[in-house]
């Protein structure tokens, strides 16, 4: 049976039934972060951009935060049936597009935090995070299928790969 | 720190023009090392949605080669010049034709001299942007080693999303397109240069320029 396709775009984050095929197209040093619970058959995904939310305005979009995404994701995935212990994490993205040897900038660094705090965030929450790409320096696009739970990852020059 | 949304013409104006004498320079410097004369367009100071970054220069995915520079001193700020791939890939062979005074296709070439080439293109294109303005603002400035990329245009303009995204939704830009002219018939190469000021950085640019 075809999928249809949602695109995410920067900070957003979105619960869906299968089947739909979650997209996100060209992260750099963002996360897309992906839930899923095959046996409620319901499945999530985020454009992360950033770790910490630093207590930042309530205006600002949940999915632009690792530390406010996650939690988000997770408390709508149980609203559409999903349970804590069946959630399963795969993350993609979080590399570093430009080195500049000598620089002193935080903000270059950025998609090595956003990884951590993710994995951090899931851990807290009790989520099990099955599978993983990210770092290097190459932006990802991403494809989540809810027919078979894969991830497939998209880099420039490396071609495809599911995890 | 400044809410950009909240800036009013006449400062987005006289951020402009600093992006005007900065691209100037920057073109007479990528006008001397082509040997090309260079079309320079109307700078613009642009307030663009951090969430809308990846489609605001062009196709999200769309493959671009970027040169990347920090400056720090008295006006902290990172510099970007971005082309697409077919464009950057033209100027190198250019390049390299004026160099070594034999043209070779860019895919017989080493990617470490590619890059290297397109490096130094960036690299002497942005200092020149930087050192007119830190004249015009009589600032000090170090700039940092260039970092270079190829990749796809939304995931290259995160590190965008990365300076702002942590103060706003809203980022400050100044773009200006290049040109270069004097061509065969049907080939192009143009570039982007986008200044992109530290959050932090936009007051004291707004004192030194006496719009505050």
């Amino acid at each position: 049976m075809a999928e249809n396709s949602i695109v995410l775009g920067m900070a957003d984050l979105m619960v869906v039934p299968a089947p739909i095929k979650l997209i996100t197209l060209g992260l750099g040093s963002c996360i897309g972060l992906v839930v899923y619970d095959s046996f409620a058959k319901v499945a999530g995904m985020a454009h992360i951009m950033l770790p910490d939310s630093r207590g930042l305005s309530a205006a600002e979009k949940v999915g632009k935060f690792a530390d406010t995404a996650v939690p988000a994701l997770i408390e709508e995935m149980l609203k559409k049936g999903a349970t804590r212990p069946r959630i399963k994490a795969k993350i993609a993205g979080g590399a570093q597009m430009f080195s500049l040897p000598g620089a002193s900038a935080e903000f270059l660094t950025v998609g090595a935090k956003n990884v951590n705090e993710t994995k951090k965030r899931l851990a807290r929450m009790g989520i099990a995070l099955i599978a993983s790409d990210t770092g290097g320096n190459k932006g990802r696009t991403i494809e989540f299928s809810t027919s078979n739970w894969m991830l497939k990852v998209k880099t420039l020059g490396k071609g495809i790969s599911e995890i | 720190m400044c809410d950009v949304a909240s800036f009013n013409e006449q400062q987005l104006d006289a951020i402009r023009e600093v992006g005007n004498i900065g691209t100037g320079n920057a073109a007479t410097a990528l006008s001397g090392l082509l040997s090309r004369m260079i079309h320079m367009d109307v700078p613009k100071t642009e307030l663009v949605s951090i969430y809308e970054l990846g489609g605001h220069y062009g196709d999200p995915m769309q493959v671009v080669g970027a040169v990347f520079v920090r400056s720090s001193g008295g006006f902290n700020c990172s510099l970007i010049f971005i082309q697409p791939e077919e464009d950057a890939q033209l100027m190198v062979e250019l390049l390299l034709k004026q160099q070594f005074g034999t043209f070779i296709p860019y895919s017989e070439v080493p990617q470490d001299i590619t890059d290297s080439a397109l490096t130094e293109v960036g690299n002497i294109v942005l200092s020149s942007f930087l050192s007119s303005i830190n004249m015009l603002l009589g600032t000090q400035y170090q700039i940092s080693v260039p970092g270079v990329a190829h990749d796809m245009l939304s995931s290259i303009l995160d590190v965008v999303a990365s300076i702002y995204g942590q103060m706003g939704e809203t980022a400050l830009l100044v773009n200006t397109e290049l040109k270069v002219e004097g061509l065969e018939e049907g080939r192009k190469i143009s570039g982007h240069i986008i200044l992109i000021p530290d959050p932090d950085a936009l007051g004291i640019l707004l004192r030194k320029l006496k719009v505050i």
